[in-house]
């Protein structure tokens, strides 16, 4: 096989993988099954890139979708053999309190001011449901909210983000 | 963002999919949902890395879903085939078990670089190629996944080496090319078919990148045609000019 060939996947690799663990231990917390689900999701992305459907979205956002899910999928399936003691450790993780090994960027500044541009119900929607893993319902509990509020502010929330990150829609 | 489960997430799908309107909406704010996703970016341990490479060269490509499978229950989601629902569909995806008579890292060789392509590495951009690398990456997938695929490698002149994978059947072949010498702007790399049939410029190479160069595709291939890499200016040749490698078909 010609050497070039697995660099190629290592520049794969080294686009997606920072933001593939990182959002994947946000939600799952344990480092080692972290790294499973990380190795899970970029193997998944290397077997069915020729499915990719561009007509439905960008390729990061299918990767992101898909690390994000396989995240839930492993920690609403641990879930079911206990109650997480990660409850209350995750709903205190304040959203700005990423990325200690990758140099800041400005993509990564952008996000976080227009996090900050959030009213603080639907700063914390989002950061429970995303970074936490939470359903809608579980969010409305820990804050205290009807599950009817929480889905509007979320739905508030993420075209708010759209917008301020000047996402096409 | 995945908050959804259970039968509020079959209801929610349902209604996504007669909604062409919230579709839309649904696929703007799952992109500024995938930008929260890199505000959470950390580096991986590094021993991930060759763990997952090494997991990479093993593990096969499916090639890309046929329209049956692109009508099934999981368009709502955005995406036609991905996660474990997939998995049924892998027998009808592929072509059939011992029609691949490639060795499975040549697979891995050119379908990587498919990959490669499809995140825009290709041309250095963050950015998603997104319609032409799903274009490139289907007809490279079909190629691969061809009865007759054939592999080839071969040593260029001058520095670099050449993967060709190929299809007598569909008269089409993948080119990848690693380390080719660099070559000043005035200059490009430009491939060849040449033959009984008259002798045809195919492509320009796209700029070499994390040093890999393609993949390019080079259709109607005629009986009795070379494949040829020649340097020449950066918009095309004429005639093809003193070769640099020179494949038989």
């Amino acid at each position: 096989m010609a050497r070039g060939d697995p660099d190629a996947f290592d520049a794969v690799y080294d686009l997606l993988a920072p933001s593939v663990f990182g959002i994947v231990r946000r939600v799952v917390r344990d480092p080692a099954q972290s790294e499973e689900v990380t190795q899970e999701v970029l193997l998944e992305v290397w077997r069915d890139a020729a499915r990719f459907d561009p007509g439905r979205g960008s390729a990061t956002a299918w990767v992101m979708m898909l690390a994000h899910r396989r995240a839930i999928d492993r920690v609403r399936s641990v879930q079911k053999q206990s109650e997480r003691e990660r409850r209350t450790a995750a709903a205190d993780i304040p959203f700005d309190e990423v990325a200690e090994a990758v140099e800041s960027s400005l993509e990564r500044e952008r996000v976080r001011r227009c996090l900050r541009s959030l009213t603080d119900l639907q700063r914390e929607s989002v950061t429970l449901a995303y970074y936490g893993g939470y359903t809608y319902g579980q969010v409305a509990s820990l804050l205290g909210v009807p599950a009817g509020t929480i889905k509007t502010r979320m739905r508030d929330a993420l075209i708010r983000l759209r917008d301020c990150l000047g996402v096409a829609s | 963002m995945d908050a959804v489960s259970g039968p509020d997430r079959a209801r929610f799908e349902r209604h996504l999919a007669g909604c062409a309107e919230c579709a839309r909406e649904i696929a703007s704010l799952r992109e500024a949902t995938a930008r929260l996703a890199t505000a959470a970016a950390v580096a991986p341990p590094p021993a991930l890395k060759a763990r997952v490479v090494a997991a990479a060269a093993a593990t096969r490509q499916r090639p890309p879903a046929e329209p049956e499978a692109a009508a099934g229950g999981r368009q709502a989601h955005g995406w036609r085939a991905h996660g474990r629902l997939a998995s049924g569909r892998q027998a009808r995806g592929w072509p059939g078990r011992g029609r691949l008579a490639l060795a499975a890292g040549a697979v891995a060789a050119a379908a990587v670089a498919a990959v490669a392509v499809l995140f825009g590495l290709s041309n250095g951009s963050m950015h998603d190629q997104l319609s032409r690398a799903q274009a490139s990456s289907q007809q490279i997938a079909a190629v691969l996944t061809a009865r007759d695929a054939t592999m080839m490698t071969g040593a260029v002149k001058g520095g670099g080496t050449v993967t060709i994978v190929m299809s007598h059947a569909r008269r089409e072949l993948v080119f990848t090319a690693a380390d080719l010498h660099p070559l000043p702007a005035s200059r490009g790399y430009e491939l060849w078919l040449i033959g009984p049939a008259g002798d045809r410029a195919v492509v320009m190479l796209p700029p070499v990148r994390h040093g890999m160069t393609g993949p390019v595709i080079a259709a109607g291939l005629r009986p009795g045609d070379h494949l040829a890499l020649t340097a020449g200016p950066p918009g095309g040749a004429a005639r093809p000019g003193p070769m640099m490698l020179d494949v038989v078909l």
